[in-house]
């Protein structure tokens, strides 16, 4: 028969290398449209630099909102910063899956032996993403200072699980949001709203009256993109459960959401071609 | 073990569809609404494929062809019936099923567009776990069918059209899979590139005995390269046999062409078990004078077309 039937393994592994190589053909080709890449940089950072003009001018003129100063505003500010980057980095694609559902040309994510989550995000990454990145660091070290939390080892790494954490919860935001373009039409506006929901995340959620505290903590998880996390280094003596759980919640959010979109594809009925 | 790589029997898939209401009250019950209704878009059939083969499988635009291919994809799941593609179920087991046949479809590149073709090459080689042996007689031999050179350092989305289904077409054949499926390959090229993906494609089945199942609208497509054809129409298998066969089989149909005095050519298709082609020359010569006469034999093209309008016995 001249074909051997190997038991094939793709494990981790076999995944981190194929992205890391897609990453790197990915990246050489982008430098090679350079005007592209400068232009949309500069783009990042002026929206970037807008929002945090805004929010200063804001802040400027209500010094405290609920026990909340304005060092400790900034730093969750730039914690959610931090906290957005992979889901802009790494999970852009999601934003196109509404066109190649509707086009038909999801179909051709289907025929590889590999996960069809993994090869249809792995499709792209947006470099924008890194523009917030460094400017979110900024804004976090700027705050940290300020507020002066010690720098021990024990708080960098609580620092970066609840950053983590945190992106968890906006991956599984997104992937939710995208996955319901399967079922129904005009998911874009889902997507929309979602990702303008993520804009709340820069504030206190304590802020917030009952039932949109409920409606963020549990529904729409929007709190622990920067508010429940952060409090692992804001307030040491004053922790909340969801604080601690929230790696936990995270996980299991993210793989919801991933179970979700597989879902939608496995439901979908590829008419149209 | 058999030969048989792709194996079908009774196979049927359903797709229920909405019944869909008139303006914005209609469009508010429709949300809720229950009202589906079941549309076949294949009914029964059963087929078998041998190894080696290049299969035409033809029907006209809404026959049930892609739905067909989606479910030995394992795409989509049959409704009743049983499936199997190189041993495995595909439905069941895409990943498994995945790792032995290729895909192509004409309009819809399936390489990484930003990459350069051996860049997408060299990832496909690493999903699909290739040897590196293996890879490089698969582009040795590549090399020996095609002048790949000019391509292979080049973006595909830099590509023309017809490097882009060269190199789609490829990319199928990399992990010399037992199948591959093509839609449409030729759709768009001019006739010199047709002439070369037809080319390649029988070159690449005669070196690998790699099964192929065509389907496409363009019946040179099916002269150049299969040896038999299966038809579907409303998602019922009406024909399969030799290509050879299919001229005969709906009668023997030839093209009669004749040469009126105001010089205009009248065509027709006559079927010669039925109509004596003499009498229609004498009944036509009493009318008027004819200056020339042409017979043809039938091209498949409107054997399809006979076939495809309800010509089928």
């Amino acid at each position: 028969m001249g074909r051997t039937e190997k038991r094939r393994r793709r494990g981790l592994k076999f995944y981190l290398s194929i992205y890391r190589k897609i990453l790197v053909q990915d990246l050489k080709s982008k430098m090679s449209y350079r005007a592209d890449f400068v232009i949309s940089t500069f783009g990042m950072i002026m929206v970037n630099l807008s929002g945090f003009i805004t929010f200063m001018i804001l802040f400027k003129n209500f010094p405290t909102i609920n026990g909340w100063d304005y060092y400790h505003m900034l730093f969750l500010y730039g914690f959610s910063l931090v906290a957005l980057t992979p889901v802009q980095c790494f999970f852009d694609n999601n934003w196109s899956l509404r066109y190649a559902v509707e086009s038909g040309d999801f179909i051709k994510y289907c025929f590889r032996p590999i996960n069809v989550f993994f090869y249809f995000i792995s499709e792209v990454f947006d470099v924008k993403g890194l523009g917030q990145l460094a400017f979110g660091i900024g804004t976090l070290v700027f705050a940290w200072s300020h507020i002066g939390i010690p720098v021990t080892f024990m708080a960098i790494v609580k620092l970066i699980v609840f950053l983590f954490t945190a992106s968890l919860f906006m991956i599984a935001i997104m992937n939710a949001a995208a996955a319901t373009c399967f079922w129904i039409r005009g998911s874009g506006y889902v997507m929309v709203i979602m990702f303008r929901f993520k804009d709340f995340a820069k504030y206190p959620t304590n802020i917030f009256s009952g039932i949109f505290r409920i409606l963020f903590t549990f529904i729409i998880p929007i709190a622990f993109v920067a508010y429940y996390p952060s409090l692992i280094l804001l307030e040491p003596d004053n922790i909340p459960v969801l604080t601690y759980l929230s790696p936990l919640i995270g996980l299991l959010f993210f793989f919801l959401s991933y179970k979700f979109w597989l879902l939608g594809v496995k439901r979908y009925d590829f008419t149209g071609s | 073990m058999s030969d048989q790589i792709i194996v079908m029997n009774n196979v049927c898939k359903d797709f229920k569809v909405l019944n869909r209401h008139e303006g914005l009250k209609g469009s508010i019950r429709d949300l809720f609404s229950r009202d589906y209704k079941v549309v076949s878009a294949v009914k029964d059939v059963s087929l078998s494929i041998n190894r080696g083969e290049i299969i035409g499988y033809l029907g006209p635009n809404g026959a049930g062809k892609s739905t067909t291919i989606k479910m030995m994809t394992g795409v989509l799941e049959p409704t009743s019936g049983e499936i199997i593609v190189n041993g495995t179920v595909p439905y069941k087991d895409r990943t498994r099923n995945c790792e032995n046949i290729g895909v192509v479809f004409g309009q819809r590149s399936q390489l990484w567009w930003s990459l350069p073709l051996v860049e997408s090459f060299k990832l496909l080689r690493d999903i699909y776990l290739v040897d590196k042996k293996d890879y490089d007689d698969m582009m040795e031999l590549y090399r020996s069918l095609v002048d790949i050179e000019p391509i292979l350092n080049k973006p595909v989305r830099q590509m023309s059209l017809g490097q882009r289904t060269l190199s789609d077409i490829l990319a199928a054949f990399l992990h010399n899979p037992a199948t591959v499926f093509l839609d449409e390959p030729t759709i768009g090229l001019d006739v010199s590139m047709k002439a070369k993906i037809r080319e390649l494609i029988l070159g690449l089945n005669k070196e690998k005995k790699t099964t192929v199942i065509l389907t496409t609208h363009d019946m040179g497509d099916v002269d150049a390269l299969c040896k038999r054809v299966v038809i579907i129409d409303k998602g019922e298998k009406i024909y399969d046999n030799d290509i050879s066969h299919l001229k005969s089989y709906f009668g023997s149909y030839r093209t009669l062409r004749l040469k009126l005095a105001d010089d205009t050519w009248e065509e027709m298709v006559i079927d010669e078990s039925k109509t004596d082609i003499m009498e229609i020359i004498t009944k036509k010569q009493k009318e008027q004078r004819i200056k020339d006469i042409e017979l043809q034999d039938i091209s498949t093209e409107e054997v399809i077309k006979k076939i495809y309008e309800g010509g089928a016995a």
